[in-house]
């Protein structure tokens, strides 16, 4: 209750805030100390209403829907802290905290440069608006109690002590397919609890508990960064907003800078981190498979980027008197970063992509869908709306003027690359919307061309003057790059073979840009540090376009068994399975495989399996050999202790209903009728046989057999069948008496002998190199300091 | 002024060109209607159930899995799978399977399960109570 009352009152100090602000910039008088404080009472209610729901997540208060959902007694803090972020209410909520926290310092900020408070701080009152109202009570609340809306739990998850209570008998439910029993917590059971002096909160003892794939440290840092840069994109956007109200575009370019650097550099990291996250944790080899999920905070991200280069087009045009060019395009994209923002979450959130990705959240209702199309429809009517009324004016203010061989073009051109980049990106995610969908294919190949020609023009433009350069001067200052990209060339081709054209092309357009930043760098880096950051951003994705090169062109992959004690010879490396142990609590299994790279000391990497009891299945995860040249990569696929193999036949396993038949290793096969066991005895749990009578037909020759299953007290044994004469053996595995179906392991009697004569612990792989990824890494990080830089440099500039 | 919409038209031009051929050639559709998945060798995302009666075959030594699915309506289709049978694959609600029909045969070349999640066992829970 104190969580939504909390959210309520934000809500309307931030609508008061917000008609506050209006009046402030129509003119009225005293409002704005009104409006400030309003913007104040707002962002101490959500200050609250976090910590309440921290504190609510941190003292298991299982009456709320949300903490029982999503976090479990058995966590540790730090996950307990991720429990946070772990659902789409709190995920909300996250984004709602750190946006109002932007605002107060963007406050701050526009309060002392001229009247840009109230404009600027009015539209971001509008986005403050919209996210209180997405958590409020009416939609997506984290506050809501259990027994809101019916819902089934466990009975494992219920206190044992009050599951006999007479009164719980019209509460339990059991579902048949799984053989559970539930009980179903609606207002009617809270009623009844509370006519008995049981509270919630004792009657359910524990959580559901986290998923185990979040259950991971980068999950505890991936998602507050990625939602600080989404919330960070707000902030252009007011400002693109505030100079179109106002119908004043020169100085909002070099107010909003800085927070547009900014928030590409955390936005760019908090992508990153996931991607690391799925490298590490999900075990298919990769940091990106272009879901939706990921997608959707790559478009916003692109959109900034793009946008960065064509503002410090306008920045710089703007010396000689007069907006500077490119205005219409700068506004255009502030605009769009943030309401693709809120595309991207009405694409994951409202549950259009149900089908498409597997980590999509499900459909959250209608209302919930309608919101968001609202919210994305509110901003994009606005921006697009408010650009189209101040188009004539716009227009009418252009600078004709432009040379080929100019700055100016070329930091144009890479904003269209950048912006193609985003608007493939963005067509691919929403293709399922429509009922289509794209192979990873489609954004590979597309971009392949894309990043040759950013390379190309990321080391290009900065050999360019502004306004216009002499062809001689470009060749005279690329002596140095093109000599070292030539020797580049020669090298990777040589030593690296690479042979693809394409490849060859990506890599020496990286190289190039690296080359030219780096050598730019190297000349101020003795002089005005400051002026670094664009540098060090360019030589940060160069490197990480050859750490994509290397990592997914040339990684090698192969599937292999390990059987213990046995070295295999695999991708250059020596691998030895040497054992399992048991972690955490014999919760988790580690397999410990002896890596011996060429003839140095072996290093020990340790995939893990276990089966987890959030979602009843197999999780496995990865372990890496990392160094700075190659990734060695293990991610485990099965295990098989050798018991089994003496006991259970090797062959393939088939299902079939009576009087069904198959065809399996040369022979046919009929279930011709099923071996009735004696009811009576099975029923006071005597001993008894069952089984299924087979035809077994090969080379002509038929055989009818029994595969039987005997139950002797309280062993169940299946006794195999042996035909010589086809070199069979049947076994039977698996009968269900009541629908008969039967399930038989079909093997050459041969194979079989062998095996069951060798049993092995066998632990099956999949092993593979990833040379470079190391870049990747490395790129990202060093461009995200080269944002950082230049943000510095900007907000020095932001004054004057 | 010309310069730059030259620059930016071509690069638009050919990327929208590019993206438009790729699009149509990387396009998978969904489709729920089994009788036209076996209509067309076209890839395709076919969504249906898994025919829990009928018999599968796992083969070790190939690494395939061979399973029946079915459609809304009840059309089967047998499907096979190069790959190890997928975690949660028995107690998956619906399976997205991506592959092509051929001679009598789905190939699927990636299955998808979706499963009762902690999202859904409300509603499966109370299907059947």
């Amino acid at each position: 209750m104190a969580g939504s009352i909390l959210i309520t009152l934000a809500l309307a100090f931030s609508i008061f805030s917000m008609v506050m602000y209006y009046l402030t910039y129509r003119g009225a008088k005293n409002t704005l100390t009104i409006a400030r404080m309003s913007y104040h009472a707002m962002a101490i209610f959500v200050i609250m209403a976090s910590a309440f729901l921290m504190y609510l997540i941190i003292t298991h208060q299982y009456q709320y829907e949300y903490v029982y959902s999503y976090s479990s007694d058995d966590l540790p803090f730090g996950y307990l802290l991720a429990t946070f972020w772990a659902g789409q209410q709190g995920s909300f909520m996250l984004w709602l905290f750190v946006t109002v926290l932007i605002g107060v310092f963007l406050q701050s900020y526009t309060g002392k440069r001229d009247d840009l408070e109230p404009r600027v701080m009015m539209v971001f009152s509008l986005a403050t608006t919209f996210l209180l109202a997405m958590v409020s009570p009416m939609l997506k609340n984290p506050f809501a109690y259990i027994w809101a809306e019916p819902m089934f739990i466990e009975t494992v998850k219920i206190n044992a002590s009050y599951l006999t209570q007479p009164f719980m008998q019209n509460f339990m439910f059991n579902d048949p397919n799984s053989g559970q029993t539930f009980v179903k917590m609606s207002g009617d059971l809270y009623a009844t609890l509370q006519g008995a002096g049981i509270s919630v909160n004792q009657f359910i003892a524990h959580g559901k508990g986290l998923n185990p794939l979040l259950q991971n440290f980068w999950m505890q840092i991936h998602p507050p960064i990625l939602f600080t840069g989404f919330a960070m994109t707000t902030v252009p956007f007011s400002f693109a907003m505030a100079a179109l109200i106002k119908n004043d575009y020169k100085d909002w370019v070099r107010q909003s800078f800085p927070w547009i650097l900014a928030g590409s550099g955390i936005l760019g990291l908090g992508i990153m981190l996931g991607g690391y996250w799925a490298y590490g944790v999900l075990g298919w080899g990769g940091y990106w498979a272009w879901d939706p999920v990921e997608n959707a905070s790559l478009v916003p991200w692109l959109i900034s980027v793009a946008g960065i280069h064509t503002m410090i087009v306008q920045r710089k045009t703007q010396s000689k008197g007069g907006m500077g060019k490119f205005v219409k395009t700068n506004l255009l994209l502030s605009i769009l970063a943030y309401v693709m923002v809120l595309y991207s979450t009405f694409l994951t959130r409202s549950g259009v992509l149900g089908d498409a990705s597997v980590h999509s959240f499900v459909d959250p209702g209608t209302i919930v869908y309608l919101f968001l199309i609202i919210f994305v429809g509110t901003f994009l009517l606005f921006g697009i709306g408010m650009i189209f009324y101040r188009w004539r004016y716009l227009e009418s203010q252009i600078v004709n003027e432009e040379n080929l061989l100019a700055r100016e073009l070329a930091l144009f051109t890479a904003a269209v690359t950048i912006g193609a980049s985003a608007l493939i990106v963005a067509v691919g995610t929403s293709a399922p919307i429509f009922k289509q969908s794209v192979e990873t294919r489609f954004y590979n190949e597309m971009h392949v061309p894309l990043a040759i020609i950013i390379g190309f023009l990321n080391g290009f433009s900065l050999l360019l003057k502004w306004r216009q350069t002499s062809g001689e001067d470009i060749l005279k200052k690329s002596k140095f790059s093109l000599i070292a990209t030539g020797v580049f060339a020669v090298l990777i081709i040589l030593f690296g073979k690479v042979y693809d054209i394409m490849m060859i092309l990506l890599t020496v357009s990286a190289a190039f840009a690296f080359f030219v930043n780096a050598e730019i760098a190297y000349k101020i880096f003795t002089g005005n540090k400051k002026m670094l950051g664009a540098y060090i951003a360019h030589i940060g994705i160069s490197l990480f376009i050859l750490g994509v090169v290397g990592s997914s062109a040339y990684s090698k992959q192969v599937e292999v068994d390990l059987t213990k004690g046995k070295p295999v010879q695999v991708l250059g490396h020596t691998l030895e399975f040497t054992g399992y142990n048991p972690i955490e609590n014999n919760t988790k299994y580690e397999f410990n495989v002896s890596v011996r790279d060429g003839g140095g000391k072996p290093s020990v990497i340790k995939p893990i399996m276990f089966v987890s009891t959030f979602n009843n299945s197999l999780m496995r995860e990865p372990d890496i050999l990392e160094g700075f040249t190659k990734d060695f990569y293990i991610s485990p696929l099965s295990y098989d202790d050798g018991t089994s193999a003496a006991k259970s036949p090797q062959g393939n396993a088939v299902t079939l209903m009576p009087d069904e038949k198959t065809s399996i290793e040369g022979a046919q096969l009929t279930y011709a009728d099923f071996i009735k066991p004696d009811m009576s005895v099975m029923m006071s749990g005597g001993n008894f046989q069952m089984g299924a009578k087979l035809i077994v037909t090969k080379n002509g020759k038929s055989e009818t057999i029994e595969a039987l299953m005997k139950k002797e007290g309280q062993g169940v044994t299946f006794i195999p069948v042996e035909l010589k004469d086809a070199d069979l053996r049947v076994e039977l595995t698996k009968i269900d008496p009541t629908t008969k179906k039967a399930e038989f392991v079909v093997g050459k009697l041969s194979a079989t002998a062998a095996v069951t004569t060798l049993p092995a612990e066998v632990l099956a792989v999949n092993a593979s190199t990833k040379p470079f990824i190391s870049l990747v890494w490395i790129g990202v990080a060093v461009m995200v300091i080269g944002f950082f830089v230049s943000m510095y440099r900007r907000l020095q500039e932001s004054w004057t | 002024m010309k310069n730059k919409y030259i620059f930016g038209g071509v690069i638009v031009v050919v990327f929208l060109g590019m993206m438009i051929y790729l699009f149509t050639k990387s396009n998978v559709q969904y489709e729920s209607d089994f009788g036209k998945v076996m209509s067309t060798e076209r890839t395709i995302k076919a969504t249906g159930s898994w025919v829990k009666e009928k018999s599968y075959e796992i083969n070790k030594s190939e690494r395939t899995f061979v399973f029946y699915m079915k459609d809304a309506t009840g059309h089967e289709m047998k499907v096979i799978y190069s790959g190890t049978i997928p975690n949660n694959f028995e107690s998956a609600k619906s399976i997205v399977v991506t592959g092509q029909y051929k001679n009598g045969n789905f190939h699927a070349r990636d299955i998808l399960t979706k499963c009762p999640s902690k999202y859904q066992d409300k509603q499966s829970a109370a299907a059947s109570s």
